[in-house]
């Protein structure tokens, strides 16, 4: 049977810089390739963390699952049918994405009763009659009094205002929700809440989550599942207590090592990630984690790893990931 | 405490807002002593950037203060002070977002340059040696080529750089930092904190750091002060905070975050959210989400009260919470 959500050999460029400059040189108009050929796959109810530095492309492999930026090779199922670059509103409503900065992406000049209302209604999810009651019933389920959706945007908290996000993304019903950073832009006496509700959604509405975050120890609560991204790739790919517990790739475990700690006082000069990532638009041969690798090998210049393991949920992209391990089952 | 060098007493900063005022920093006490490195940590709008612009007198217009803020200067006993006597004397300042606190229309290298030559008086060619220096000094790679860069040519992490290279520039003894890593990935704060703990050890500066959160505050600092709505609530060597926290909120806040290092109990996070300046709740601003809350707590004087030697919190019923509740 194939999985629910399949992401094969995903890639999405951008152009950038000038196409006629290139063409007067006679080169290719230069291409920025920030998601590289990514595959994995997510059952139904399934809970998967993307993390990575900024750049890496978590942003862009969501909104390309979204179908909110065209791809430019590789494919997409959801269910076992293809999700192609035109989708009808009906395979749209089915992934659904809430973004990082809540005040941005809600109209000031609505209610939020009015703002669900026409999303309901353009949807055609539930007959006109039924309008009201299933506003009603949006805010209970995100944890928000009723009273607020005569309210607008702007009279409203951080905290709620992302629950109305998330009350938006759930109006139409979607199988699959995608968290982008959904609670970065939070206080952090707020964002617990936030993310016990992410949790409650997904059991009780059998939700696919994707949370994406730069921030492990979030991702860490949230997923059953993490995927680690660097410069447009999947580089390990493991279940949440493996990855924690023994993580296989050297870039997951300098980004653990760069989480701050309760009670661990930074030495001087210390740092558990040296420089920052290069360019996608200049990467290095071989393995693109090479040039801040402490681990790196002469085979490292040459070959670029695949992102493999002894199963699918245990991957990671580095020659000597799996190496004198035994892997547990 | 080693020899004082900052005392912030009873400060208080009133601001207009719209038709009315508010007082958003409202009677707040700091002690650092030489080289020692504070933390202070609230959530936004607890008031942490204004205490810092205070003490380095970048408050906006507008703006009354009452208080006393005195500052050691030289090797005396702390006096008090005029922003003049400190900005590129003795206090440093840098920000979250280093774009907007840096002059976009100057190169990197003039930018660094620039409290050199206005302090010191240095030439101009000294003043870019020194540039170069600095740029070195705060691991900036090829400082002489990204001497001559915009700041918009560079990543947020070396911006973070240059603004700390700005900021040493004119020798201060006492760098305060509004949330420099805040904006940054995981990668670069380790970095910067690293650095920062390196510059405080082997240049003997003492540090403020702002942050709301508290992991970020215990690799630095020594000591932490814990503020809500406009007021320093806790107080207390970092290690013994991180322990036992004195004060709800200190527990509240440690028990919001998912901590990396452990697996998931489920997270509490605090009801409601930070109050708004135009609408402190009476009594114990914090007593509307408090568990512990009692009936008198909303008549409660604000007092930051000392609970051991080194430590103060302004709960007054630090019995209950000491015993984990009713
Ligand atoms: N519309 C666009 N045009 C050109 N380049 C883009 C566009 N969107 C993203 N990129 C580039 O693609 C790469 C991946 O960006 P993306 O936003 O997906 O990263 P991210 O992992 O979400 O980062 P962050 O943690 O900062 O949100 C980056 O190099 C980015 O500059
Ligand atoms: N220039 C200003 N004019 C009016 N209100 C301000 C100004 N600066 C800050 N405030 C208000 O003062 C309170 C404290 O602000 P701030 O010190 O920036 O908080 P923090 O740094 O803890 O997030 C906030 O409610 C903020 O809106
Ligand atoms: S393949 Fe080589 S360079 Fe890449 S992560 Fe592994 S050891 Fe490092
Ligand atoms: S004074 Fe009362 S309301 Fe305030 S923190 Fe203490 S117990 Fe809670
Ligand atoms: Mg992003
Ligand atoms: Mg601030």
């Amino acid at each position: 049977m194939s999985a629910f959500l399949e992401v094969r050999d995903l890639t999405v460029t951008f152009r950038v810089g000038s196409a006629l400059k290139a063409r007067l040189r006679g080169e290719p108009p230069p291409d920025l390739t920030a998601v590289d050929g990514i595959s994995f796959t997510a059952e139904r109810g399934e809970s998967i963390g993307i993390v990575g530095e900024s750049g890496c492309g978590k942003s862009t492999l969501a909104k390309a699952i979204t179908g909110l930026v065209p791809v430019a090779s590789g494919s997409l199922h959801l269910d076992g049918n293809p999700l192609t670059a035109r989708r009808d509103p009906a395979t749209m409503r089915r992934i659904q994405m809430v973004f990082q900065d809540p005040s941005s992406s809600l109209n000031p000049s609505l209610t939020i009763e009015r703002m669900l209302s026409e999303l309901l209604n353009v949807h055609r999810i539930v007959p006109r009659d039924a309008i009201a009651d299933r506003c009603g019933e949006l805010m209970e389920l995100v944890e928000l009094p009723r009273s607020l959706l005569k309210s607008r945007p702007g009279r409203l908290s951080g905290g709620q205002r992302q629950r109305v996000g998330i009350a938006r993304a759930l109006a139409l019903e979607p199988e699959v929700l995608i968290a982008d950073e959904a609670v970065a832009a939070l206080d952090v006496s707020v964002q617990a809440p936030v993310l016990n509700l992410l949790n409650s959604l997904r059991e009780d509405l059998g939700l696919t989550l994707m949370f994406i975050s730069h921030d492990l120890a979030v991702v860490r609560y949230v997923s059953d599942r993490v995927i680690v991204m660097y410069l447009g790739r999947a580089v390990e790919d493991r279940s949440t207590a493996e990855l924690f517990d023994d993580p296989r790739h050297p870039y997951t475990r300098a980004l653990m090592a760069a989480a701050p700690k309760f009670g661990v006082k930074k030495a001087p000069g210390e740092s558990a990630l040296k420089g920052e990532p290069p360019s996608a638009l200049k990467l290095p041969s071989g393995c693109r984690f090479r040039p801040r690798c402490p681990i790196a090998e002469e085979i490292c210049e040459q070959t670029e790893p695949d992102l493999a393991g002894p199963s699918p949920i245990q991957r990671a992209a580095c020659h000597f990931a799996w190496d004198g391990h035994e892997v547990r089952s | 405490m080693t020899k004082r060098l900052l005392e912030v007493e009873d400060l208080r900063i009133t601001l207009q807002a719209g038709s009315g005022t508010i007082t958003p920093v409202d009677g707040v006490n700091l002690a650092l002593g030489r080289g020692e490195a504070l933390g202070i940590a609230g959530e936004s709008g607890s008031g942490k950037s204004l205490t810092l612009k205070s003490i380095i007198g970048l408050l906006p217009q507008g703006a009354q203060v009452e208080g006393n803020l005195r500052f050691a200067l030289g090797d005396e006993s702390p006096i008090p002070y005029t922003s003049t006597d400190v900005h590129g004397r003795g206090i440093s300042i840098i920000f979250q977002e280093p774009m907007t606190a840096l002059n976009p229309t100057m190169r990197v290298g003039d930018l660094i340059a620039e409290g050199p030559r206005i302090h010191e008086g240095l030439s101009k060619t000294a003043a870019r040696e020194r540039a170069v220096e600095l740029m070195r000094q705060v691991g900036i790679p090829a400082p002489e080529r990204r001497a001559k860069m915009w700041p918009h040519q560079l990543s947020g992490g070396l911006r973070q750089r240059v603004m700390i290279a700005t900021a040493l520039s004119t020798r201060p003894k006492l760098l305060l930092c509004d949330e420099p890593t805040t904006a940054l990935d995981v990668s670069i704060q380790d970095q910067i904190l690293g650095l920062l703990q390196e510059i405080r050890i082997n240049l003997g500066m003492s540090i403020i750091f702002v942050s709301h959160d508290l992991a970020v505050l215990g690799e630095l600092c020594d000591r932490l002060a814990i503020m809500y709505a406009g007021q320093i609530v806790e107080t207390g060597p970092t290690d013994d905070v991180f322990t036992k926290p004195n004060h709800p909120y200190t527990e509240a806040l440690m028990t919001s975050v998912p901590s990396f290092d452990a697996t998931s109990v489920k997270l509490a996070g605090i009801e409601g959210h930070p109050p708004d300046p135009r609408s402190f709740p009476p009594g114990c601003r914090f007593s509307p989400r408090c568990r512990y809350a009692r009936e008198d707590c909303t008549e409660a004087d604000f007092e930051l009260v000392a609970t051991d030697a080194d430590r103060s919190s302004a709960c007054i019923h630090t019995e209950v919470f000491a015993e984990g509740g009713r």
